[in-house]
């Protein structure tokens, strides 16, 4: 590779991020647009929630979150975000040369970082809202004196480890099912498979594939109905509650930005177009993203709160009608 | 538990996870003490009494007047029930007649805040489950409801319409008031029908309702549990019946038998169509003649009690009268037997379904949050 390529592979890379950081700043406005529409409100201005909110609260005062190791607690959403970089770089052609940092391996190993973290920030934060009343329970009687107190967040934890174990299985059975049609880990080879033999997407392993995926991405955002990590019914924010000011910024530019990276990795795997400002099909990428949000706004706008109960049985069958995806990508 | 709340067997629960005083699942302060073990439920503590205001002791002297103007002031939600039971309880005691039409007013005034009322409940029990877009339908339809009591009252919350001897001349119906009345009430009837027929026809939504919060029959009973959360345990218990105000009008009481948070929900919707069908009665109804009887003198009387039911179950009033003041003054709103019934429902359930379960019986915690015990240390 001459100097001259690397460069231009840089400015790709480069300014493919830089797209991505724009659309994706435009993407939670969408949704609450969405929200908004269907239950007949006006809704935020587009760019609130996105970007406007961020850049506000880069301007206020930071409050040290009641934390064992505030330090930690604070970088872990600069860590997000720095994973979620990474997982947009490893889809963009130009990063096809370093072949096992572009494999459907480093792509599973970052999004299990990413959902690690919500494991450490729950375990990391104390909010006062889990504080025990200044004065002995009397009126009730207090039933039970010496029990040990558990904060909300940990709580959350708790629930990340247990997605972790089984919530995000419908993202990597649909990642697996590309692998398995290309015959391939690594994500050069499942985009030039698509382009020879046209997108995944258009075969019954791809179409049952997209759908799995399209459930594990909400699972993995969060999102409603699949928002027990952070449901408003107990844990209120869960991992997230504690982040104030440029931090919470932090969180909002991840959430928004790994819209778009969860949704160009599937359009990398399911129709063989990675992110690449070079090209004119990253405005195929920048419509799937659009699909996307729309499509997770009106599913969450519909939906109550899932608990476990829920969730179980419909993660078991989603992660089967995953195995019946790849079983069909074998014939 | 012996009498005096003393821990008399040893139980071990190793986890507490105290919710509240503030909470985004609650609209007012409480705390709840969830105890818990692998996110289950197996005891929980509700403790009022975060805004405790003694509206009795304030009450106390008070010309019966200002006391019964006062009463409205305990609840933002039933405020009409509160003032309406304290004016019937002076009414009562000076032995005053009101006039029919004026109690016919009084009746839309109660049906019209049961609707509110038991809408805020869905809306709310909507938001407690995480779908808001049914909050938000439920709130567009409450919405003609709340411009009808502010048309009748001049107000959306403080109503001020009954008053010793009838209602205030403001609150008087007129032609063009009837109308809108009718036809909000049509518009509400065709809105809550098609929101309950959707709403029941969700299957995630009844995934997340049926078989939770589970209150039996016997403990409803026992726990003096009261209105639509008794009814939703299959108890046929409306203390509207027993009402002498409500004789003229015909109405069915909803009971339901699972007393789980899927009956509460569907008590209160199907006691929106009766509702709707008092008040249509009370305006075909209505009777010609003056709204107010002022012909009466003010007596000393020993304490007078009366109970009527309101939205969220039965409602205590009593006071004595003394040269015009009021004495003695206690009130008992339906949550705060709701609530301690509440502490059994949540019982077993997985901890997300714990505020649900609570919720269901409609808490009303300023309404409750006069009724402390205080024990000295």
């Amino acid at each position: 590779m001459s100097i001259t390529d690397s460069l231009v592979a840089f400015i790709a890379v480069i300014g493919t991020l830089i797209v991505a950081f724009f659309v994706s700043f435009w993407l939670p406005g969408i949704e609450r647009r969405f929200h908004a529409r269907i239950q007949q409100r006006i809704g935020p201005p587009l760019s609130t929630p996105g970007i406007m909110a961020p850049i506000k609260f880069f301007f206020k005062e930071v409050i040290n979150p009641n934390s064992p190791m505030p330090g930690v607690y604070n970088a872990l959403p600069i860590i997000g975000l720095i994973i979620t970089i990474f997982l947009l770089m490893i889809t963009m052609p130009q990063l096809y040369v370093l072949a096992a940092f572009t494999s459907v391996i480093a792509l599973v190993g970052l999004l299990k970082v990413e959902e690690i973290l919500y494991m450490f920030m729950g375990s990391l934060s104390q909010s006062v809202l889990s504080l025990k009343m200044p004065f002995p329970d009397i009126v009730k009687g207090a039933k039970y004196p010496g029990v040990s107190r558990s904060f909300v967040e940990e709580l959350s934890s708790m629930r990340a480890f247990r997605l972790i174990a089984f919530g995000s299985f419908p993202i990597y059975i649909a990642i697996f099912v590309t692998v398995v049609i290309a015959k391939s880990i690594y994500i050069g080879d499942i985009v030039s498979y698509q382009q020879i033999h046209g997108p995944i997407l258009f075969s019954l392993a791809g179409i049952l594939g997209a759908i799995v995926f399209f459930i594990g991405f909400m699972i993995l955002l969060n999102e409603y109905p699949f928002a027990i990590l952070k449901t408003k019914a107990d844990v209120i924010e869960g991992p997230l509650l504690e982040y104030a000011a440029k931090y919470r910024a932090y969180v909002y530019i991840s959430r928004g930005f790994l819209i778009f990276v969860l949704a160009s990795i599937f359009a990398t795997l399911f129709l063989g177009i990675p992110p690449n400002i070079l090209s004119w099909t990253i405005l195929i990428n920048i419509a799937v993203t659009l699909v996307f949000t729309m499509i997770m706004a009106t599913v969450s706008t519909f939906s109550p709160i899932f608990t476990f109960k829920q969730f179980y049985p419909l993660v078991a069958g989603v992660s089967m009608i995953g195995i019946l995806a790849i079983i069909a990508s074998f014939l | 538990m012996d009498e005096d709340n003393k821990v008399t067997k040893k139980q071990v629960i190793e986890t507490e996870v105290p919710l509240g005083t503030v909470h985004s699942a609650a609209i007012e302060p409480y705390r709840v003490r969830l105890f818990v073990e692998d996110e289950i439920v197996k005891d929980a503590e509700i403790t009022v009494g975060v805004n405790h205001r003694g509206v009795e002791r304030i009450m106390e002297g008070l010309p019966v007047e200002k006391a019964n103007s006062l009463t409205e002031k305990i609840c933002g939600i039933c405020s009409n029930s509160h003032i309406w039971n304290s004016v019937l309880v002076a009414e009562k005691a000076l032995g005053i007649e009101v006039p029919e039409r004026a109690l016919y007013i009084r009746i839309i005034m109660e049906e019209l805040e049961r609707l509110h009322s038991h809408m805020l409940y869905l809306a709310h029990g909507s938001e407690v489950l995480g779908h808001e877009t049914f909050a938000m339908r439920v709130f567009y339809i409450r919405e003609t409801v709340m411009e009808l009591l502010r048309m009748i009252g001049g107000n959306r919350v403080q109503y001020g319409v009954p008053i010793i001897g009838g209602i205030r001349p403001r609150a008087e119906l007129d032609q063009m008031r009837i109308q809108k009345i009718k036809d909000g009430m049509d518009f509400v009837e065709e809105k809550i029908t098609e929101f309950a027929e959707r709403f029941v026809s969700d299957p995630m939504v009844m995934s997340r309702i049926t078989g939770v919060g589970i209150l039996k029959k016997e403990d409803a009973i026992r726990l003096s549990a009261t209105g639509p959360t008794l009814r939703a345990t299959g108890v046929d218990i409306d203390l509207r019946r027993d009402m002498p105000e409500y004789d003229s009008f015909e109405f069915n009481v909803i009971t339901h038998d699972d007393g789980d948070v899927k009956s509460n929900l569907l008590v209160r919707v199907l006691e929106i169509p009766e509702s709707i069908k008092i008040i249509r009665q009370a305006i075909d109804h209505l009777p010609e003649g003056k709204i107010t009887n002022r012909s009466w003198e003010m007596e000393d009387a020993p304490v007078t009690k009366n109970y009527i039911e309101v939205p969220r179950g039965k409602l205590y009033h009593s006071y004595s009268l003394d040269d015009g003041r009021v004495r003695n003054v206690i009130v008992r709103t339906p949550s705060i037997t709701n609530i301690g019934a509440m502490e059994y429902a949540c019982i077993g359930y997985h901890i997300t379904d714990a505020q649900l379960a609570i919720v269901q019986c409609d808490p009303c915690f300023t309404c409750t949050d006069r009724a402390i015990q205080i024990i000295q240390i």
